[in-house]
């Protein structure tokens, strides 16, 4: 199974890579081309950078990467990689994939960033693994116009917002399961497993 | 609901966990990348390499443990000690961190903060300041606790955030290894200023200590070393006491 990390700049791809790696039978290569990046059997979108600048670096593949979503490439995307599914950002200009229509805010609280580890309610994101308390590092959320795809809530001071959405094979997430120690890397293996078996 | 985190910091030194004996020198206590990973074993919930190397031959050896770590760590990791521009911490998340914390160089510069916060976003940018109580008040030190400023720890830390930081890494120098408790008031002072999680560091001596941190201190998460390093507590027994207390902390599953 091909796992493709879409590089859009910034910084550390090294854990979530490994995280990766521990599926058995996954083969792990890193991609800055957008059109390229869906040369792969499952397209992972990493959570580093800001929406302006990554949504930039998407932009010569948007509509190529929107079309393999929409007929059935797996997708794994983690905290801006999850924003970037949706359409547009107040963090930034430029456009999203608009696979979850909706856009993406700043969170209403008064400890922005969000730092540390928190919980996931009502988590019904894969089959396979339930998610209790993961990793979160962020100053913004996901608003989707539809709630219906939402698989997992999360609260911080008096904001709840999506942890997780889920239509078909692709999932989002805000949190960063590659540093969610052993939950998260259950959740990265039990992914794989569900989407790509 | 956040919990409260408890976070382990090794002193690295030419790719090796050093600690120091009474200023009579460093020992060698084993590899960051063991280390490490057997306090994520252990429950820790973040690790922080805390780079002391005197020369840049020791120093060249840091990314690659960075990155070496990186492979195999599942929580984050925070690395600090003489980053001074803004490619400095490219080069650290590049590697394979998580947050890069700057202390001196913020002083010297605190454009720098902003800059490293609009290029790689404020989630990772620490600012450490290290703060003297005198005269009722805190004076911050730069430069390993040696250089006296003219700054106010308080008044500081706000700046920091104001200027993109977002998380305040809060070292009192006065209990730095007294293993008397965290400097509370420090802490609850720079807690109430700021709207960024403070990490309370310096003097842990027992969980009690920690627990105390947290809450007359007002911070989000305890920075421990050298209590763990010599077997006096572990993250278990920490986090065991701060349950009972009824602070909100992570399990270890």
């Amino acid at each position: 199974m091909r796992v493709t990390l879409f590089d859009y700049g910034a910084g550390n791809l090294h854990s979530l890579a490994k995280a990766l790696a521990t599926a058995p039978g996954a083969e792990v290569r890193i991609q800055e081309d957008p059109v390229r990046a869906l040369d792969t059997d499952v397209l992972v979108l990493p959570g580093v950078g800001a929406f302006g600048a990554s949504a930039a670096r998407l932009e010569p593949g948007r509509q190529a990467m929107r079309d393999a979503l929409e007929r059935g490439l797996p997708c794994l995307g983690i905290c801006l990689g999850m924003q970037l599914l949706f359409d547009t950002s107040d963090e930034g200009g430029g456009a999203g994939l608009g696979y979850f229509p909706g856009k993406v805010t700043r969170l209403a609280a008064r400890r922005v960033p969000e730092i540390g580890w928190n919980t996931v309610e009502e988590d019904r994101t894969l089959a396979g693994t339930k998610l209790d308390t993961v990793y979160y590092a962020h100053s913004f959320v996901c608003r989707p116009t539809d709630a219906s795809v939402v698989t997992g809530w999360t609260t911080h001071e008096g904001d709840r917002f999506p942890a997780a959405v889920r239509r078909g094979k692709v999932v989002g997430v805000q949190f960063h399961p590659e540093k969610s120690s052993t939950a998260g890397v259950r959740f990265v293996r039990a992914f794989l497993e569900e989407v790509a078996p | 609901m956040l919990t409260r985190r408890l976070i382990v910091c090794l002193d690295v030194k030419g790719g090796r966990v050093v600690k120091g004996v009474q200023f009579e020198g460093l020992r060698d206590v084993g590899d960051p990348v063991e280390l490490a990973r057997r306090y994520e074993e252990e429950g820790a919930d973040e690790v922080t390499f805390l780079d002391i190397s005197a020369s840049a031959e020791e120093r060249g050896t840091l990314w690659d443990l960075v990155q070496r770590t990186a492979e195999r760590l599942f929580i984050p990791l925070t690395v600090g000690g003489g980053v001074r521009t803004v490619d400095d911490v490219g080069r650290a998340l590049r590697a394979g961190a998580d947050k890069v914390s700057i202390n001196s160089a913020a002083v010297a510069n605190p454009a720098l903060l902003t800059a490293c916060a609009e290029r790689f976003g404020a989630q990772c940018v620490v600012a450490s300041i290290d703060a003297k109580r005198e005269d009722g008040r805190w004076r911050v030190y730069t430069h390993g606790g040696k250089k006296p400023t003219e700054l106010d720890a308080v008044a500081w830390a706000r700046e920091c955030v104001a200027r993109g930081a977002g998380e305040v890494l809060l070292t009192s120098i006065d209990r730095d290894g007294a293993r008397s408790g965290y400097d509370l008031d420090l802490t609850r002072a720079v807690a109430d200023v700021v709207d960024v999680p403070v990490i309370a560091s310096g003097g842990a001596g027992n969980a009690e200590h920690v627990r105390d941190g947290l809450t007359k201190g007002g911070a989000d998460a305890a920075l421990v070393a050298g209590i763990l390093h010599d077997g006096v507590t572990t993250v278990g027994a920490i986090k065991s006491l701060l349950r009972e207390g009824g602070i909100h902390v992570r399990s270890r599953t």
